[in-house]
């Protein structure tokens, strides 16, 4: 009994350890400008569907439990309109609850719309876990430091998303391919389908191709890893998950683009600070302008944060 | 620092051992249907490495007889979105007509469609290597009534 209550404690102390607030602002910020992204660069192709006969809509099990509408011109520009509006709303950070609520289910609904029609992609499982948990740390100022649980367990639920994301896709590969999976020619079938050059001269390399699909079931059983090792090497491991990526754009234009944003959850982001930085410049810039040369002596205001001097991937003591 | 209270907390844990079960028999015993909880199953089939690759396509033929692509530029329906209803394609070939109304949609001005036909072109591979040989197989076809 004793045994089972620390474990439960263990785990929901692992679930729930705090990380700076100013860490959520910023990994909101970044989610909600990327549903934005997503509707106008990544997934245009996503409000076609205004324009395709509802006869090839066959709706996900979700849509026809809820069960949601057959998508029509009108309702496809209404939701790409209203999510659009928004998510650049709540990318400023106000009403944290209300408008991240309303873009969790808009652009959920738009998922649905998007899976509906024969094909469904497992690019963005992490990217909807962020949507759905970050209205429940409510607010978040940039550069808050102040250390809180409801912030901690939003950004690990999404850490573990990310991994879930490789973890699983291996299980499927077993449950689906099997063990021949690894020796197969599954890349060798996506190079021929949506391959690069790069990838056709890769492809010519004999075995190589095989190497490779023992080498990602590897890395994605290995993946949970992340978890256990120091914080210095957690930067590492995320930094190989994104060269990973990084490949694969390179060689069969898959680019898992949300994932990516949702990988962000493992930084230190708060270090960031885009704005200040750039506000700080334009304020030098005027001064050096007015001859004043003692500049510096205002920098350190009151609302001016000490400029973060490392990288935004170098290790935190803070780190999650 | 700001803790949570216990119920808030046992809330949050909870959801998260439940999200993970359902997210766990998505992966062991669900289907695409299922998202987002379905299995992650991106390439996740297996073929031999001697086992030709197929490369779909659609296109058709309009009034004047000229082949017309009809991929995602054309009609907003994805390649794979093409692949995924290819069984309710071929159990009744008229369905194609829609992929013509989707470019009469957004080419208003074009001469029609007269024939949609949904081609795959078989690639070679030895060894888990493309071979460069192909041939194409056309699976269904819809003609419009003379």
């Amino acid at each position: 009994m004793n045994t089972s209550r620390r474990i439960g404690a263990a785990v929901s102390g692992w679930l729930t350890e705090p990380v700076p607030r100013g860490r959520v602002a910023a990994f909101r910020t970044l989610v909600y400008l990327f549903v934005a992204a997503d509707l106008l660069v990544f997934t245009p192709w996503i409000r076609d569907k205004a324009s395709i006969p509802g006869e090839l809509y066959q709706p996900l099990f979700v849509g026809r439990l809820l069960p949601l509408p057959t998508p029509t011109p009108p309702l496809v520009n209404l939701i790409f309109w209203a999510l659009l509006l928004l998510a650049l709303a709540a990318a400023t950070g106000r009403a944290p609850r209300a408008l991240g609520w309303a873009v969790f289910a808009l652009y959920f609904e738009w998922m649905v719309i998007a899976m509906s029609y024969g094909k469904v992609d497992h690019d963005r499982f992490a990217f909807l876990v962020a949507l759905a948990v970050l209205p429940t740390v409510g607010r978040a100022r940039h550069g808050d430091r102040t250390e809180s649980e409801a912030a901690g367990w939003a950004l690990r639920v999404t850490q573990i998303a990310v991994v879930c994301t490789y973890f699983l896709a291996a299980w499927a590969k077993l449950r689906f391919g099997g063990l021949e999976w690894m020796t197969g020619s599954v890349l060798a079938r996506a190079i021929i389908r949506r391959g690069t050059e790069l990838a056709d001269l890769i492809a010519q390399v004999p075995y190589l191709l095989i190497a490779a699909q023992f080498g990602i079931i590897a890395f994605e059983l290995l993946s949970p890893l992340v978890f256990v090792v120091s914080p210095r090497w957690r930067q590492a491991v995320v930094g190989f998950f994104y060269s990973f990526h990084l490949v694969t754009i390179a060689t069969i234009t898959i680019s898992f683009a949300p994932h990516l944003v949702a990988m962000t959850s493992f930084l230190p982001l708060e270090r960031l600070r885009p704005v200040e930085r750039l506000r700080r410049l334009v304020r030098r810039g005027v001064q050096r302008g007015d001859g004043d040369h003692r500049a510096g002596a205002h920098l350190h205001g009151q609302d001016a944060e000490p400029l973060p001097t490392e990288p935004p991937a170098a290790p935190s003591p803070a780190a999650p | 620092m700001d803790a949570l209270p216990r119920r808030s907390r046992n809330i949050r844990v909870g959801l998260t051992l439940l999200a993970g079960a359902v997210l766990l028999a998505g992966t062991l015993w669900g289907q695409d249907d299922h998202f987002p909880f379905g299995p992650f199953r991106m390439y996740a089939g297996s073929n031999p490495p001697d086992d030709p690759a197929p490369d779909t396509r659609i296109e058709g033929v309009d009034a004047t007889g000229a082949v017309v692509g009809l991929g995602e530029q054309s009609t907003g329906i994805r390649r794979a979105e093409i692949e995924g209803q290819q069984g309710r394609y071929e159990a009744d070939p008229t369905l194609l007509r829609r992929v013509a109304d989707a470019y009469a949609q957004r080419h208003p001005d074009a001469p029609p469609i007269v024939e949609v036909r949904i081609v795959i072109r078989w690639h070679g591979v030895t060894d888990g290597r493309p071979t460069g040989n192909a041939v194409d197989e056309t699976v269904v076809r819809w003609q419009a009534a003379p």
